[in-house]
């Protein structure tokens, strides 16, 4: 596997261990990419910081809480409205973000006072809201506000809130990637084992590192309820900061996102001793092998072999009618960090697109190593790509499409390549069977779109075709097939609804007992 | 007195209207041709601010970072900075200018960015550098004072400072925008051609709006060059269009050079238009020529279609950029409209002073609330306790307050993300007054028909 040099960054050469290229019958112990280190300055790396790792990421997806950043306006203010994160109490995480709004008068002279009038202010506009979550930016770090203590100070006072304190300052470690892991390390630590009781069920799990984008959340907890599996908290995607202070009391804690938060489910394992189970919620066999490793962990593979025949009975001939036409398409796979590996293999087997590269902005060697065993021979993969490597490689691989956040996206369409929102998805959700069928159908109306093709024609030297009124995706997509792909009859385009996830939002099932709250160990 | 200017109560902010002062510098370093910017500081600090420009033109800009990680924070990250000028140099051979900017957390620890410029000045520039033409330019924008206004503010100041230098007079007048979109250059260059007044815009951002081409890579970039920055000093004079965004910059240049300097008003509506003119006439000695005189009649024949028949009485408030705010409250008063409520999202301690904000209260005869450091909720907050509002006109921050309160309201500003295309149209100049006109008039429209308020009164009008 050797490791691949840019051009654009032959001048900085410790760069060149954070590319490789998956040569033909290579072990991953020849080489991995180097991954978690420190940003190289000035490279225009795509990276973030560790207050967005914890706060935007992990924390602000929890639904009846206010979030509360202390610090200058500003870290609160760029992290809000950028991400699709929905919930089933009318969106509040995402409508309503507080901001100490520290001034230079608090950094001289400290900003706790203004911080314990800031959490009363709030509670007092939000009288329905009793619970908190506080993090700390890079200013208020640097002064040393001790925010713990201005929290419990506030908890004596109002005995019916809870807050939770995070300490995830911007220049902690060299990307997001540090902040979810300190946030997860600190709900585990303070907030984890603190209410009781949970919800009843026979078979109870918390589903961890789903931060529900466009509705995830909603389709896999319906899977999960329709094999008669209680979902005690979900970390933390439509979560509720009371059901995730419970999260002690689940038999099994069932993993998504592993490079957000397995801390928290490894410190549930050795402490309360729940087991840790990964999964993936991506992809018609992934999924279904993963709901058969939840049955089989509750001895009921029946209910989870029935949801995948339903499922698969229903979609598997959309989902086919797009692989046909998506054959070979080559596919730059670069999002932030676990979705390189949820989705490296099964795109390729269940989509029949060709991953040509897979980049991780925060990733660790870890999820370089379960994405290059997942993707093809000859495949590039980048360790915290930046824009000059990112263009070189577009223009070496002429890939069809990418999958990467919005603004990476700008870039690509200036060079007339589609793409396709990996963080917040184009039309998702794009989790379950029918997400999966969504993506494709995503996938397949960039490539084909008719304005895509027309963008490549220069008018100035090209012929003019004049005869063409328009073009559908079909047209273009048709083109080469084969009239018995054409004509087949059991395959069909997209059949749900735009909106797909609105008749399986409900309100959550009560909690056994009226909360009370537990006494801290 | 009905208008009443106070601060917010509240300590903290609820869905805050304005970013930081960072963002302010960078958005006026990508103004600037073969420019790339170095944001000293976490990377949250770039890597949001250029998603938030890349929200609201749907263009990517090329913003760097010093990456300061845990061990800068606690033993200074000058050293990031050296490091990261020598990686863009080596990697961007076309870059001329390296704005250094500084934030909260590089500002705290006391990183001296002045004193790294001259290092490396002396320095790498020489030594590796030596036959490239490179300005750093050490722009301080600590997080916690001011807002992304006063960052953008003191960052025009800032290069204007670094750059201009006495020569022989140009004969040009400097034309200073403010945070405006491509369309309101694109607007007011127009109006400078129809007087025929050659001057040098800050910033030339027309290219923000770039095509999709199809070969090559055809990159949004500004094109202010280094030459234009010098030249500054020279001009006839200065019109600084907003009193917050580039008025440092105009009185630099006054004290320095001695070019005149005119701050405002921000040309937003018919009468302020006219004023710019007349401020152009008299720098220039150049007469308004007739084709304004139609240019301005078609926007006043297009307003009076509308004003008095809808726009009338309507109740308004508005949020966002402090000029624009001001700018769009005379004009809603000129169309006949009651701007009740006007949030301005920072602390500045000289609002007061403002002759429009002193006009307004010398003159309005309604009730009508200015609030400085304001928030969002200070709008929400009103509307659920039972305040009447027929429109809003602000930026895409404000959209659930829109949405919730069943309040129409109108994109204007920065950003704009969540409609397409609103950096397009202009509102300044006449184009601009017919547009918002024409806009204000539709989206109220469009809230009528959905509401079913006197839907009906637009069959025939």
């Amino acid at each position: 596997m050797p490791y691949h040099e840019f051009e654009c960054s032959k001048c900085i050469p410790e760069r060149k261990q954070h590319a490789v290229i998956k040569g033909p019958g290579e072990q991953l112990t020849d080489a991995l990419p180097q991954g978690y280190l420190n940003t190289i300055p000035g490279t225009i790396s795509e990276r973030g910081c560790a207050y967005c790792g914890a706060k935007h990421v992990i924390g602000t997806p929890m639904k009846d809480v206010i979030h509360l950043s202390h610090g200058p306006v500003g870290c609160t203010y760029d992290t809000w409205q950028t991400k699709r994160y929905l919930s089933d109490n009318d969106n509040f995480q995402l409508k309503y973000t507080f901001a100490s709004d520290m001034k230079e008068k608090h950094v001289v002279f400290g900003a706790e006072g203004m911080l314990k009038q800031n959490i009363i202010e709030a509670f007092k506009a939000f009288p329905h809201i009793k619970r908190m979550t506080i993090y700390q930016t890079c200013a208020t770090a640097l002064i040393g506000d001790d925010l713990h203590a201005v929290a419990q100070e506030v908890m004596d006072e109002l005995p019916d809130v809870d807050i939770f304190v995070c300490n995830s300052p911007g220049f902690r470690g060299p990307s997001q990637s540090g902040g979810h892991h300190t946030i997860c390390i600190a709900w585990f630590k303070e907030k984890v084992g603190t209410f009781e009781p949970v919800r009843e069920g026979e078979y109870i799990i918390n589903y961890v590192g789903e931060y529900n984008i466009q509705g995830d959340q909603y389709i896999m907890e319906d899977f999960f309820e329709r094999m008669g599996i209680t979902v005690n908290s979900t970390f933390t995607g439509n979560g509720s900061y009371d059901d995730l202070r419970a999260m002690h009391r689940a038999h099994l804690n069932v993993l998504e996102c592993a490079r957000s938060s397995e801390y928290l489910c490894n410190e549930l394992r050795v402490k309360y001793g729940i087991p840790r189970l990964d999964i993936d919620g991506f992809g018609f066999k992934p999924l279904g092998d993963s709901l058969k490793k939840v049955a089989l962990f509750f001895g009921i593979e029946d209910r989870a072999q029935k949801i995948i025949d339903e499922e698969t009975a229903r979609w598997q001939p959309e989902l086919d009618w797009y692989k046909a036409r998506l054959q070979d398409k080559k596919v730059c796979l670069w999002p932030g960090g676990s979705k390189l590996w949820h989705w490296a293999h099964c795109i390729h087997e269940e989509m029949g697109v060709k991953v040509v590269s897979v980049y991780t902005k925060f990733g660790h060697q870890g999820d370089m190593e379960k994405g290059i065993a997942r993707v093809e021979e000859g495949a590039l993969a980048i360790d915290d790509p930046n824009e000059l490597e990112g263009l070189e490689a577009m223009e070496t691989l002429q890939p069809d499409i990418i999958f990467t956040g919005k603004r990476p996206g700008e870039v690509a369409k200036k060079i007339r390549v589609p793409y396709l929102n990996a963080h917040g998805y184009h039309n998702g959700p794009w989790k379950g069977w029918e997400g999966w069928v969504r993506f494709a159908r995503d996938i397949y109306n960039a490539i084909y779109s008719p304005m895509h093709k027309l963008s490549k024609l220069d008018i100035s030297k090209d012929e003019i075709p004049t005869t063409i009124g328009f073009e559908t995706q079909r047209m273009l997509s048709d083109v080469n097939l084969s009239d018995e792909i054409k004509n087949n009859k059991e395959l069909r385009e997209y059949t749900g609804k735009w909106d797909c996830t609105r008749d399986l939002i409900k309100k959550p099932a009560p909690r056994s007992d009226e909360p009370q709250l537990a006494i801290a160990a | 007195m009905f208008c009443e200017l106070k601060e917010k109560s509240r300590v903290g902010t609820i869905n805050p209207i304005f970013t930081c002062q960072p963002c302010g510098a960078q958005f006026a370093s990508i103004g600037i041709r073969d420019s790339i910017g170095i944001v000293h500081g976490g990377q949250g600090c770039v890597m949001f601010v250029r998603l938030l420009i890349s929200q609201h033109l749907k263009e990517s800009f090329e913003l760097a970072s010093s990456s300061v990680h845990e061990e800068g924070a606690v033993f200074g990250a000058t050293r990031r900075v050296e490091e990261a000028v020598d990686v863009l140099l080596m990697r961007y051979p076309h870059v001329r200018v390296v704005p250094i900017i500084s934030t909260c957390s590089t500002e705290i620890i006391g990183d001296d960015i002045d004193g790294v410029c001259n290092k490396l000045n002396e320095g790498l520039l020489k030594e590796k550098y030596a036959d490239r033409e490179v300005h750093l330019i050490p722009i301080h924008t600590p997080s916690f004072i001011g807002s992304m206004i006063s960052g953008y503010d003191l960052a025009v100041r800032d290069f204007v400072k670094f750059f201009a230098r006495k020569g022989e007079p140009n004969g040009k007048i400097n034309l200073i925008t403010g945070w405006v979109n491509p369309a309101d250059v694109t607007a007011m260059k127009h109006l400078l051609a129809e007087m025929q007044v050659d001057a040098t815009v800050l910033f030339e951002i027309e290219a923000f709006d770039a095509p999709l081409m199809p070969e090559g890579n055809h990159v949004a970039h500004g094109d202010t060059t280094v030459e234009d920055l010098i030249g500054t000093a020279n001009a006839v004079g200065t019109i600084a269009l907003n009193r917050y965004e580039g008025m440092k910059a105009a009185k630099y240049l006054e004290n320095e050079f001695g070019v005149p300097a005119i701050i405002g008003p921000t040309p937003i509506g018919i009468r302020n238009t006219d004023t710019f003119l007349a401020h152009l006439k008299a720098l220039t000695g150049k007469p308004i020529p007739q084709s304004l005189v139609e240019e301005r009649g078609r926007a006043i024949d297009a307003i009076t279609d509308v004003a008095h028949m809808f726009l009338a009485d309507k109740k308004v408030a508005i949020f966002g950029a402090p000029d624009l705010v001001i700018g769009l409250a005379q004009f809603c008063l000129d169309m006949e409209m009651r701007p009740v409520l006007l949030l301005l999202g920072d602390d500045n301690s000289s609002y007061g002073d403002d002759p429009r904000i002193k006009e307004l209260q010398e003159h309005v005869d309604f009730d009508m609330e200015i609030i400085t450091n304001a928030d969002l909720w200070e709008l929400d907050r009103r509307l659920k306790d039972g305040m009447e509002l027929d429109l809003i006109l602000g930026h895409s921050k404000g959209r659930f307050v829109s949405i919730d309160n069943k309040v129409p309201m109108l994109r204007v500003g920065f950003p704009t993300y969540d409609r397409a295309g609103m950096f397009r149209h202009p509102v300044l100049g006449y184009a601009g007054a017919t547009w918002l006109a024409e806009q204000i008039a539709n989206t109220i429209f469009t809230d009528m028909e959905y509401k079913g308020i006197r839907e009906w009164s637009l069959n025939v009008w």
